[in-house]
C-alpha cells in the first residue's frame, strides 16, 4: 500500500488510498512501489485468481476463434447425410454431429467467432455512444442534459429485447445490423454513469484552471475529464461484453439473429432444442460455451473494478496479519 | 408532494408519447416504407394501391400517426394484416398469461431473496453468503433459455415428473392444479435470474444501514441483535429495494419473453416473437406499447412509493433542496 504515496494525486482514483495507512507509521511494504496508478492496478489484477482465470479462459476462446480455420476438423457448413446425429466421441467427430451430419466441434469453433465479435463490437460501440452523450450532457448541463436524460428515460422504458426483435424484424437479420441494434439499445447505462462522473469532475479546480488559460471545452471534455473517468468506463465496457454475448445468443435462439449458413451458439441451441428427443447432449455444448465465456468476461470485469478501486485491496491476508501485529505493538 | 406527483405523472406521459413516436417512426423507417411492410408480398401494383388506400397508407405520415394515436386513445389497437382480426382480441389474453408467470416468478424470488440477503448481511463472507455469490455469478452469466432447455431435458424428459411446456394439459384447460405444475419450470428459470440480483441488493442495502450511527446507538443501549436488525435496520434497508424493483421491470418482461418461447407459454413475449417472424406490425407496435406502459407505470409507482416511504426524500428541484 505504500506505493500510494508516490502516486500523483491528480490521478483521481487513488487519493483515498493514502488514508488507509495511519499517518506517521513506518511503511510496512517490502517491495519497491510500482510507478503510476495503472501499474498498481495491473499488479492488483494479476493477484486476483478469479480475474486471471477469466483472462486465461477468454484468451483461450479468442485464440480458438482466430485459429478456427486451422483447428476445425471439418467445414462447419459441410452437410453429411450419411452420418446424422452421431454421439459424442464418434470416430472423426469429437462431439458428434447434428441432425444434418455437420460436425458439432467445428461449428462450436466457428460460432465463437460470431459471439466474440458481436460481444466486443457491441461493447465498444455502445461505450463510445454512451460516453459521448453522457460527457456532453454532464459537462454542459442545461437543455442538452434535459434532452439526453429524457432520451435515456425513454430507452430505459422500452424492454430492450422487444425493441431489438422489432428492429430486426423490420430491417432483416444481419450480423452487422445486430451489432448496431444491440449497441444502440444498450448505451444508456454508460451515459448515466459518465454524466454523473462529469457532473462531479467539472467542478474540479483543474477544470477551472484549464478554462482560465483558454483550453477549449472539447479538450477539457475529451482530454482532461475523459482520462479521469476512464476507470469506471473500462469496467462497464468489460461487463457489457458478457451482456452482449447473451443478447446475441438470445436473438439467434429466437430465430431473429444470426441466420444459417452462418452459425452462432444461440442458433445451435435453437437447432438442438428441436432434436432434444434424439440427442439431448447437443444442447449442452453451446450453452456451456456461452456460460463459460460470459463468466470469464464478468470475472475480468469484476477484477478490473476491484483493481481500480482503491478501497478494495487485494493484500494477502498473511501480510495484513503481520501489519496488524506490528501496529498493535506500537499502540494503535 | 402534490406538485411532485403531478410533475412525475406528466413526465411519464411525455415518455410514453415519445415511445409512440419512436415505434411509429421505426415502422415508417423500414426499407420500402410502411406500404411495403403492411401489404402482402406479390400484390400487383394496382391492387397494392387500392389496399394502401383502404388502410390509409397513402396519407401523410403525421396524419397516419394522429389517426393511430386517436384509435389508441379509444382502445382501438388496429387489426392484424392476416385475417383482419382486432389486435386486442389476440393481445389481452396473452397479457394475462404473462402477468401470471411474471408475478409468480417475481414473488417467489422476492420471498427467497430478501430474507436471504438480510441473513447474509449479518454473516458477511460466510458459507451462505458465498453460496449466494456463486449463484448470482451463474445467474448473470447463464443464458436463461439454455437453463430452461436443460431443466426441460432433466425434469420433463428424463425424470418425467413435470410437464414439458404449455400452460395447461390439453384436456385440463383452466385447472389451477394443472397450471401450478406447468408453472414450476418456467418460474424456476425466471426466478434464478432475479434471485441473483435481489439477494445482492438486499444484502448491500442492509449492510449500508447496519453501518449507520443509529444502529450503533440501538446496540449500545443494549437491544437484542434480532430487534436491531428487524425493527430498526430492516425498514430503512427495504427502501432502496423498492426503486430497484421498478427499474428492473423491463428486464423482467424481456426475460419473460425468452422463457415463454422456451416453454411455449402463451404470453405476450411469445406472441411478440411469433408476430415478428410473420411481420404483423400492428401487433408488434401494440405489444411494445403495452409493455412500455407497464414499465412506465411500474417506475412511477416505485418512485412515488419511494417518496411516500422515505420522508428524507425531497421533492422539487430548486426550492426543496434548501429545506
Amino acid at each position: 500500500m505504500s506505493d500510494s504515496k508516490v502516486q500523483p494525486a491528480a490521478s483521481g482514483f487513488n487519493d483515498k488510498t493514502a488514508q488507509g495507512i495511519p499517518m506517521g507509521m513506518p511503511s510496512p511494504a517490502v517491495e519497491p512501489p510500482p510507478s503510476g496508478p495503472w501499474k498498481t492496478s495491473a499488479k492488483k489484477f494479476m493477484h486476483n485468481p478469479f480475474a486471471v482465470t477469466g483472462l486465461v479462459i477468454l484468451i483461450f476462446f479468442i485464440l480458438a476463434a482466430l485459429l478456427a480455420h486451422w483447428i476445425a476438423p471439418y467445414d462447419p457448413t459441410r452437410i453429411d447425410m450419411m452420418f446424422p446425429n452421431l454421439p459424442a466421441g464418434s470416430e472423426g467427430h469429437l462431439l458428434g454431429t447434428d441432425e444434418l451430419g455437420r460436425d458439432i466441434f467445428s461449428r462450436l469453433l466457428y460460432s465463437s467467432r460470431i459471439s466474440l465479435t458481436v460481444g466486443f463490437s457491441v461493447a465498444f460501440v455502445s461505450v463510445v455512444i454512451g460516453t459521448l452523450i453522457g460527457a456532453l450532457s454532464g459537462y454542459f448541463g442545461g437543455w442538452v442534459d434535459t434532452i439526453a436524460m429524457r432520451l435515456v428515460d425513454v430507452m430505459y422504458s422500452i424492454p430492450t429485447l422487444f425493441l431489438n426483435i422489432l428492429i430486426l424484424a423490420i430491417f432483416g437479420s444481419k450480423a452487422s445490423y445486430m451489432i448496431w441494434i444491440l449497441a444502440l439499445t444498450s448505451w444508456m447505462g454508460v451515459a448515466r454513469l459518465v454524466r454523473g462522473n462529469y457532473l462531479q469532475l467539472r467542478e474540479m479546480q483543474y477544470v477551472e484552471a484549464a478554462k482560465a488559460i483558454g483550453v477549449s471545452d472539447w479538450r477539457i471534455i475529451f482530454g482532461h475529464l475523459l482520462r479521469n473517468s476512464s476507470a469506471p468506463i473500462i469496467v462497464t465496457a468489460t461487463l457489457m461484453v458478457g451482456g452482449a454475448i447473451l443478447s446475441e445468443s438470445a436473438l439467434s435462439y429466437l430465430g431473429l439473429g444470426i441466420q444459417t449458413p452462418n452459425t452462432s451458439w444461440g442458433l445451435m441451441l435453437s437447432n438442438a432444442q428441436e432434436f432434444m428427443l434424439t440427442d439431448p447432449l447437443q444442447a449442452l455444448y453451446p450453452g456451456l460455451c456461452i456460460l463459460i465465456v460470459v463468466l470469464a468476461v464478468n470475472f475480468i470485469g469484476d477484477g478490473i473494478r476491484d483493481a481500480m478501486d482503491p478501497r478494495k485491496t487485494t493484500i494477502p491476508r498473511r501480510r495484513l496479519d503481520q501489519w496488524r501485529k506490528k501496529f498493535s505493538k506500537s499502540g494503535i | 408532494m402534490t406538485e411532485y406527483l403531478i410533475r412525475r405523472v406528466l413526465q411519464s406521459v411525455l415518455v410514453l408519447f415519445l415511445i409512440t413516436i419512436l415505434t411509429f417512426a421505426l415502422i415508417h423507417a423500414a426499407p420500402g416504407g410502411p406500404t411495403q411492410v403492411f401489404l402482402a408480398p406479390g400484390l400487383s401494383p394496382e391492387a397494392a394501391q387500392i389496399q394502401a388506400h383502404n388502410l390509409g397508407l397513402d396519407q401523410k405520415v403525421y396524419i397516419q400517426y394522429l389517426k393511430w394515436i386517436g384509435g389508441l386513445l379509444q382502445g382501438d389497437l388496429g387489426h392484424t394484416f392476416k385475417n383482419h382480426i382486432p389486435v386486442g382480441d389476440i393481445l389481452w389474453p396473452t397479457v394475462k398469461n404473462t402477468m401470471i408467470l411474471m408475478a409468480a416468478a417475481w414473488l417467489l424470488s422476492l420471498i427467497i431473496a430478501i430474507p436471504w440477503g438480510i441473513y447474509n448481511s449479518t454473516k458477511e463472507y460466510g458459507f451462505s453468503d458465498q453460496t449466494s455469490n456463486f449463484i448470482s455469478y451463474l445467474g448473470f452469466a447463464m443464458p436463461t433459455f439454455w437453463f430452461g432447455i436443460i431443466l426441460q431435458q432433466t425434469f420433463a424428459m428424463k425424470l418425467d415428473i413435470l410437464p414439458l411446456s404449455d400452460m395447461y394439459d390439453m384436456d385440463k384447460q383452466g385447472d389451477i392444479g394443472n397450471l401450478m405444475l406447468h408453472l414450476v419450470l418456467p418460474v424456476t428459470v425466471l426466478s434464478l435470474g432475479f434471485l441473483a440480483g435481489y439477494v445482492k441488493y438486499s444484502r448491500a442495502s442492509m449492510l449500508e444501514v447496519l453501518n449507520q450511527d443509529y444502529i450503533r446507538t440501538a446496540r449500545a443501549k443494549g437491544l437484542k441483535e434480532r430487534k436491531v436488525v428487524f425493527r430498526h435496520a430492516l425498514r430503512n434497508a427495504l427502501i432502496p429495494i423498492i426503486t430497484i424493483l421498478g427499474i428492473d421491470l423491463p428486464i423482467l418482461v424481456g426475460g419473460a419473453a425468452l422463457t415463454e418461447s422456451v416453454f411455449n407459454w402463451p404470453g405476450m413475449g411469445r406472441l411478440f416473437v411469433e408476430m415478428a417472424v410473420s411481420r404483423e406490425y400492428s401487433v408488434l407496435m401494440s405489444i411494445t406499447l403495452v409493455v412500455s406502459v407497464l414499465v412506465v407505470i411500474g417506475n412511477l409507482v416505485a418512485d412515488i412509493l419511494y417518496a411516500v416511504v422515505d420522508p428524507r426524500v425531497q421533492y422539487g428541484r430548486g426550492g426543496g433542496s434548501a429545506a
